[in-house]
């Protein structure tokens, strides 16, 4: 059965729906606040968090890290509880804690408006004026609260599977109707998403470990998981930290291998088919030298909607398989027969050459995939090509393209076709003479500076400049950008051919 | 050493040609290494080389002009430019500088002193210390307290954000969210930074470092941000000033393009230092050089005081004082451009090291469960 998320307001009638709902379900109910005080227990101050946010909604650093640490806990919480059975978990847009787990059933409740405002004045004894007020606060507090925990606006009703408006609909009635489509196959658990589901429980669970433990608390790690695989970055300056990791991590349950990858930052590569001897792979590869970058595979297969992200060894072409309503098709691929071997030989690659950044599949529409790249790592570039393998090369090329501009509204980092990624690496023809022509201007400027400096000085200070001030001005402006643009252009082509770049 | 064109421009010998180079790569180094303009070892580094105060400003501005277009165009492309706020700021930047260009040039008109370091224009050049003293001395000192005040363990090694709590609490209305940055600041705020920027950067050519920490430590903006946003507004202001100062007379071309050789260089340098090295470590360096800049800066005021009868001492004394203050200030750049070498290096080798990740495989029956 699904994990039944209820999203509402206070004293909008959410809660006490959710709790019909988990009677009538016979399903254990949770709420946010269980959460905030297992965070609480945890070390992460929610309450100031949520004052802090409110007053000031710098996203600062460590607003961040505690941000993370507070998934972290709320993922963990709610795993650990829907594991033990089946759950109704009533909070603010609590099912965005697990994207890419297919058994969700994601429910809005709007309020009857003059109903929630009744119940707020008899219930805090406020006079109507400071109710409506005190209304207004809070909903955009909870707004800015789901903006900054989740990036995404909680009003966007796209992002739930149904709304349930209580303007008519009592609450037995309403919960009764969610009670039936609970129990539809569309939202029943499959061996992948419950995979998935052990896959964000290990993350959370690894995440908490390293923020509770005085070694790693104040560290800069960035935690992904696939298939049991923990696969753990931390920068140069902590590189002290590398063997303590395994110690904090080594007990964790579900936990059966850990990586642990220096890194400066982190490169995202996208598509559907990998191979470790192919030219994008040492050019990615490459790249991730030069700058000490973990590269992080994301297998990604386009297809409809029916998709899970699922981890390595799944096999996404049987959750592509469209009109079974996602059930029984959508299996682990040990199940199917034979894993996708060339993606975990180029996986295997990395992690020789110390730059693995963790692998994983999804399957699927766009949402999928934008759901399967995390939040909280910081991407200095992705590398999107190779993908549509079943359409023609025409088709192939627009659909990237497409897709790529599409993630743009996702990911801050640059998007990079390989084509893109080459001309960034290697020095061109073109690029060579360019530097040679810049590096010629620029030893003829210089000559010019220095071989007539009275001329010069004259123009900037001396007699034709108390005679046409205004040239000095137009030499400035037109000598110091041109002298630095070609300098520049032709030092960075230096530092390229470096590959010091 | 004979001055050209009156007191305006220095004579260019091999060796001074070169200890520009080198200034400039220091400063280059550092600049990329602390995230902002490197203009408070230029300035003073210039002046220590008989260069006057209002040239040396004039001259690194325009030095500047290019290196913050190419800096705002690299920002730009990773996004971490807020034109929103770049452009507000720009707006009182502009009278600001011109302020600026307008004091230093009087005061450089009034004289002061002759031949000496500086050449004639000890009154501008007593101000631009004063000036950069005053203003320097309280960035480095909270700089440096920021750097090695004791954390809490779950506060993070970032930025304070104590004074950027506090402003966020200021009614000043009309306040104008910044969709980059993702901050929401008083309009009159961003215009006061702006003017003072503006300002700074116009009298001592140290607008942008002290934009930056301030967007960060005041506004609360995230640090790429701050240095983008400052970097796209400098790349307009700083013209402004460069093309004015050019105006007055007081930019000498030659210095610029020495400064730049170096400059460009040391910020590739200096940029890939800080991924090597821990953020609390770069703002100890950092406030350490600057306060040693205001020491060095310090050292020459008694000169400029005695080159206009403000003090009196014996004539012996100056090549002293002048021979000091260049020692500590050469000492505090390549001290610190040192420093940020010899991670770089020590980096580089460590990463040679590792040629594999780490890998730690549990048995088999460990991994079940969960």
């Amino acid at each position: 059965m699904p994990i039944v998320f209820v999203s509402g307001v206070p004293f909008g009638g959410g809660e006490r729906l959710a709790k019909e709902l988990a009677r009538k379900l016979g399903y254990a109910f949770l709420d946010r606040e269980e959460v905030v005080a297992r965070a609480n227990e945890s070390g992460i101050p929610v309450g100031k968090l949520e004052v802090a946010l409110v007053k000031k909604p710098a996203v600062q650093e460590r607003m961040v890290r505690l941000r993370d640490r507070y998934l972290a806990v709320a993922t963990a919480t709610i795993c650990e509880k829907a594991a033990a059975g089946n759950l109704v978990y009533y909070g603010r847009a609590g099912h965005h804690l697990l994207p890419g787990v297919g058994h969700v059933l994601r429910v809005r409740v709007v309020p009857e408006p003059a109903r929630r405002l009744e119940t707020v004045m008899e219930r805090l004894r406020l006079p109507r004026e400071k109710a409506e007020k005190f209304i207004r606060d809070v909903d955009e507090d909870i707004r800015a609260w789901v903006r900054f925990v989740h990036d995404v606006d909680m009003e966007d009703l796209q992002k739930y599977d149904l709304v349930v408006n209580l303007e008519k609909l009592s609450l037995e009635n309403a919960a009764a109707a969610l009670c039936s489509i609970a129990e539809l196959p569309d939202f029943r658990p499959t061996p992948a998403s419950q995979a998935a589901m052990q896959e964000r429980l290990l993350r959370a669970r690894a995440r908490i470990r390293l923020a509770l433990d005085e070694r790693t608390a104040d560290a800069d790690l960035t935690v992904r998981s696939s298939e049991g695989v923990l696969t753990i970055t931390y920068v140069p300056r902590q590189a002290q930290l590398a063997p303590l990791i395994p110690d904090v991590l080594g007990d964790l349950p579900g936990c059966r291998e850990i990586r642990c990858t220096m890194a400066s930052t982190n490169i995202l590569w996208i598509q559907e088919a990998f191979r470790p001897d192919s030219g994008t792979y040492r050019e990615v590869n490459e790249l991730a030298r030069r700058w000490g970058a973990a590269v992080e595979l994301l297998q990604y297969r386009a297809g409809g909607e029916e998709g899970e992200a699922v981890p390595v060894e799944v096999a996404p072409a049987a959750a592509l398989k469209a009109g079974t309503g996602g059930v029984e098709d959508d299996l682990p691929e040990a199940a199917a027969g034979g894993a996708d071997s060339s993606f975990e030989r180029t996986l295997e690659a990395l992690v020789q050459e110390g730059r693995s950044g963790g692998g994983h599949t999804v399957a699927g529409g766009r949402d999928r995939l934008v759901g399967a790249i995390s939040r909280s790592v910081p991407y200095s570039l992705v590398v999107v090509d190779n993908l549509f393998l079943d359409k023609a090369p025409a088709a192939r090329t627009r659909m990237t393209r497409e897709l790529a501009m599409f993630l743009t509204d996702y990911v801050k980092a640059p998007i990079l076709s390989t084509a893109d990624l080459s001309s960034k690496l290697h020095l061109g023809r073109g690029e060579v003479l360019k530097a040679a022509a810049a590096g010629v201007l620029v030893v003829l400027l210089y000559c010019a500076i220095f071989l007539r400096q009275e001329g010069l000085l004259s123009v900037l200070g001396g007699e034709a400049h108390k005679a046409a001030p205004w040239v000095a001005s137009v030499l400035v402006a037109l000598l110091a950008p041109v002298v630095s643009v070609l300098y520049g252009n032709l030092l960075a082509s230096a530092m390229k051919w470096l590959k010091m770049d | 050493m004979p001055m050209l064109l009156g007191d305006l421009f220095i004579h260019l010998t091999w060796a001074n040609a070169l200890a520009l180079v080198l200034l400039g790569l220091v400063g280059g180094v550092i600049s990329g290494f602390a995230g902002s303009g490197a203009a408070f070892i230029m300035t003073p580094g210039m002046m220590n080389l008989r260069v006057p105060g209002v040239v040396a400003v004039g001259s690194n501005m325009a030095h500047r002009f290019g290196n913050n277009m190419m800096g705002a165009k690299r920002h730009a492309g990773l996004g971490n430019v807020d034109k929103r706020l770049s452009i507000l700021l720009l707006v009182t930047a502009v009278i600001g500088v011109q302020i600026a260009v307008w004091i230093n040039s009087t005061l450089f008109k009034m004289g002061g002193g002759e031949g000496n370091e500086g050449g004639g224009g000890a009154m501008s050049n007593l101000y631009i210390s004063l000036i950069f003293i005053g203003v320097l001395t309280f960035v480095g000192a909270f700089m440096l307290r920021d750097a090695v005040r004791p954390r809490d363990s779950k506060e993070g090694s970032g930025p304070s954000m104590k004074l950027a709590n506090m402003l966020s609490r200021l009614p000043l209305p009309p306040y104008i969210h910044f969709p980059v940055a993702d901050v929401r600041i008083s309009l009159w705020l961003v215009l006061l930074l702006g003017l003072v920027v503006g300002f700074l950067d116009g009298t001592v050519a140290i607008g942008g470092f002290l934009g930056v920490p301030a967007m960060i430590y005041l506004f609360g903006v995230p640090t790429t941000v701050a240095t983008g946003s400052e970097l796209f507004m400098a790349m307009f202001g700083g013209a402004w000033g460069a093309i004015s100062y050019a105006y007055q007379g007081f930019v000498d071309l030659r210095l610029s393009c020495l400064l730049l050789l170096g400059s460009l260089m040391g910020v590739y340098i200096g940029a890939y230092g800080t991924k090597v090295v821990k953020e609390v470590l770069v703002r100890l360096v950092a406030s350490s050089i600057i306060l040693l800049c205001v020491v060095s800066r310090a050292v020459a005021v008694p000169v400029y005081l005695r080159q206009l009868n403000f003090l009196h001492f014996s004539e012996g004394w100056e090549p002293w004082l002048k021979g000091a203050s260049t020692a500590i200030l050469f000492a505090a750049g390549v001290g610190g451009a040192g420093l940020v070498l010899f991670y770089v290096v020590k980096a580089t080798l460590e990463r040679r090291k590792v040629h594999a990740t780490l890998l730690i495989r549990k048995p088999e029956a460990e991994g079940a469960g969960g």
